[in-house]
């Protein structure tokens, strides 16, 4: 019997180690020294990144002639798992593309500062902050992302309101929702939870009409108050936004990428909190409801003392490993892949706002005018300071919010114990 | 099948080493059929004794080199740090955080759900199955329509119930048309792991019911005929003849059915709810690929993957145990 049972554990032992695969990354092929570097990204496959990877090799060649690189397109579902893997194993690629903030500030160990190599970029590029930490620069910056609010002027003629003066204060924003609802049965705001990024959108995108430029600050800085009323007047006005019917029906169920979007596209809604790069942004809204419609206006005031400023951070950009043979090297190919030439074509092909601050932006409609106009004035997004375990946290407990399973103290008290224990 | 294989110990490499002279005649006369190695007589019972491990050993270094030495690095890793605690040994740290975790206790729960929606999960092919074998109309219809969904694959699946189910879509359409009130199917905490379970029920019950209609095959007609000239209703040729009859059946479905259930919801659960809302339909698989991708804390995950191990060990063993009473019934 006792034998049996052996067999048994054997036999089983393989089997139900199928349960436990991990995820093997596929053949890395690992850069250095011989005269090859390798990039890992989600982008150089894309139609629209062609022209700027293109430019960007180009420059990089006249540079480094001798010198091969080799773009690996991930998948981007498995992106930071596969980098999770080389990270872990200490080897992989050379160059790598993360999006700004908690992605990368969670794996800046295995990462170099690249400060004294990107010296002369510093003045060129916008958005260094989500791409810093602890004092140090890890990647450089090529798209801004930002999260504008974004409305559709055809709405709000259809309902009697003048296109051109959106509201500046919360009160004028609600009678407004309730005078386009009446006319044209439109939500407020098209809203999609499902995957948790609805509150973050919020947060960032309203948030600025909430706190004060010094709360702001120290939000940014790290010194977050999370029981000081503004920050809970935010995660209020996210309840109360969904009571009042502002948003479409099932929040909790619809998916931000891209069924809410689609609800703007559709003009089943008068407002999105969008992005500015990639998707959900000026250019695919104009597409569909026409770039003269599209409308961006500030955060509305829900606190007088506030001073509402366009969200925006670094949204991707090109990191060096701390593992490659040559540093100097790798940077020269981040410095090429940041240069103006390569972020003009990647500005014109792919409807991003690239992070050069040089390009001219004005002719692609009035909402990119407009974007681009109040970068200089911009700040960090809120939400982008968050660690990603914290984001999501931030996520499930906005969808408890919502479902009335949890309160907004007690929402917040979870919130600020995660954050301090990140 | 099984019992005779692991009963019995490999008659080859029994008579190498207990065997006298006699026993090993077969074998010698096979030798010296060769000829030159005559001389080498004496060595003979040595290399009979190693050629079995010689045999074994492929298979036993595939198993040890690439199943087992990577389980007990992960297991090792398990107790190790995330982040700034890298490669430092920290004991239990990590299997104390997935229990305090709330996500992981709900990934656990839904598992024991899942065994608990095991019966209906079965039911349904069961029922379906003896329908179309006591040759309802348009039963040859029903038996390709109910296997096609086997053939999809569950990202597709996902996608059309994402579509189905949608707070504006068709299903709550129909209930608005019968004088219901929406159902958030994939919103509402309370609902969304039963929709996602229903969903994998109706994705996986055709390979389940063929199952079932292969062991119809062997039921004895006569028997049912029997019944019916006795005057049995439906249902009691159902308790009494039918279920009797396809015991081993039954019984190799429920297994089957388990192990779908535990391995194969990873792409359902990713397609239709991402492990929400509220984290109400996260299973410790998805956990697994969570943290370790998303959250990038591995030795959490690895921890994780250690716990489900075990839980898949043992229902493993529960099930050969199932499998073997079958096998002595018989």
């Amino acid at each position: 019997m006792k034998r049996r049972a052996l067999w048994s554990t054997a036999l089983i032992a393989p089997l139900a180690l199928y349960g436990c695969g991990s995820a093997a990354g596929p053949e890395s092929s690992e850069g250095g020294g011989d005269g090859t570097l390798v990039v890992w990204d989600w982008k150089s496959a894309d139609a629209t990144a062609e022209s700027y990877i293109e430019e960007a090799k180009a420059d990089f060649a006249e540079k480094h002639p001798d010198v091969e690189v080799e773009f690996v397109a991930q998948p981007f579902d498995q992106y930071y798992n596969l980098l999770g893997t080389a990270i872990q194993s200490g080897e992989g690629p050379d160059v790598m593309l993360f999006n700004g903030g908690g992605q990368l500030r969670d794996r800046a160990d295995a990462l170099l500062p690249l400060e004294d190599y990107l010296a002369e970029d510093m003045e060129r590029l916008a958005g260094w902050e989500a791409f810093s930490a602890d004092g140090h620069v890890y990647a450089a910056p090529v798209t801004l992302q930002g999260h504008p609010i974004y409305y559709n002027k055809a709405l709000y003629e259809e309902a009697g309101l003048d296109p051109e003066a959106p509201a500046a204060t919360w009160g004028d924003f609600l009678a407004d929702c309730e005078t386009i609802t009446e006319a044209t049965g439109a939500k407020c705001f098209a809203m999609g939870n499902k995957e948790g990024y609805g509150i973050q959108f919020f947060l960032s995108g309203l948030g600025s009409g909430v706190l004060t430029a010094q709360e702001y600050d120290d939000w940014i800085a790290g010194n977050r108050d999370w029981n000081s009323p503004g920050v809970k007047r935010i995660f209020e006005l996210w309840v109360e936004a969904d009571q009042a019917g502002l948003n479409n029906d099932g929040v909790n169920s619809t998916a931000m990428f891209n069924d809410e979007f689609a609800i703007f596209d559709a003009g089943e809604a008068a407002h999105v909190i969008g992005l500015m790069s990639d998707i959900g942004h000026w250019k695919e809204f104009g597409e569909f409801i026409g770039a003269e419609n599209v409308g961006v206006m500030p955060a509305p005031l829900v606190n007088p003392e506030a001073a509402p400023n366009l969200p925006f951070d670094g949204g991707i950009g090109y990191g060096v490993a701390e593992w490659t043979g040559d540093p100097e090297l790798a940077a020269d190919l981040v410095r090429s892949l940041t240069s103006t030439a390569a972020l003009e074509a990647f500005y014109a092909d792919a409807g991003a706002i690239a992070a050069d601050t040089t390009i001219d932006a004005s002719t692609a409609g009035p909402a990119t005018a407009d974007i681009v106009a109040q970068i200089p004035t911009g700040r960090p997004a809120l939400h982008v300071a968050l660690s990603a375990e914290t984001l999501e946290l931030m996520g499930r407990l906005s969808q408890e919010l919502l479902s009335g399973s949890v309160t907004v103290d007690d929402a917040l008290d979870q919130l600020a114990e995660s954050d301090q224990a990140g | 099948m099984l019992e005779k294989e692991t009963g019995s110990p490999p008659p080859s490499a029994g008579t190498a080493v207990v065997g006298p002279a006699e026993a090993t005649a077969p074998v010698a006369a096979h030798r010296q059929a060769r000829g030159p190695r005559r001389g080498r007589a004496r060595r003979r019972p040595l290399a009979e004794r190693l050629a079995p491990y010689v045999l074994v050993a492929p298979a036993v270094l595939v198993i040890a080199g690439l199943r087992l030495y990577p389980l007990a690095l992960g297991v090792n890793f398990s107790f190790t740090g995330d982040g700034d605690r890298n490669g430092q040994a920290v004991g239990w740290d990590n299997y104390a955080i997935l229990f305090d975790d709330p996500l992981f206790t709900e990934s656990m729960r839904n598992v024991g759900l899942l065994v608990l929606l095991l019966p209906v999960a079965v039911l349904i092919p069961g029922l379906l199955a003896t329908f179309i074998y006591l040759r309802v109309p348009g039963h040859r219809v029903y038996r390709s329509v109910y296997f096609f969904p086997a053939v999809l694959s569950p990202v597709i699946i996902g996608a059309i119930f994402n579509l189905l189910l949608a707070f504006d879509g068709p299903a709550n359409a129909l209930l608005g048309a019968v004088g219901l009130g929406p159902v958030d199917w994939l919103g509402d905490p309370g609902v969304a792991i039963y929709a996602v379970v229903a969903v994998h029920v109706w994705a996986t019950f055709g390979m389940a019911l063929v199952v079932f209609l292969a062991g119809f095959a062997t039921l004895d007609a006569s028997l049912i005929d029997a019944a019916r000239v006795d005057g049995a209703s439906l249902p009691r040729v159902i308790r009494h003849v039918i279920v009797p009859g396809l015991s081993r059946t039954i019984q190799f479905v429920v297994v089957t059915t388990m192990i779908g259930m535990l391995t194969s919801m990873f792409g359902l659960i990713y397609v239709m709810t991402g492990g929400g809302p509220e984290g109400s339909t996260y299973l410790p698989e998805y956990y697994i690929w969570f943290q370790q991708g998303q959250m990038s804390r591995p030795a959490l995950a690895s921890a994780a993957s250690t716990v489900l191990f075990c839980v898949m060990l043992a229902v493993g063993l529960l099930q050969l145990a199932i499998l073997r009473r079958s096998g002595r019934e018989d």
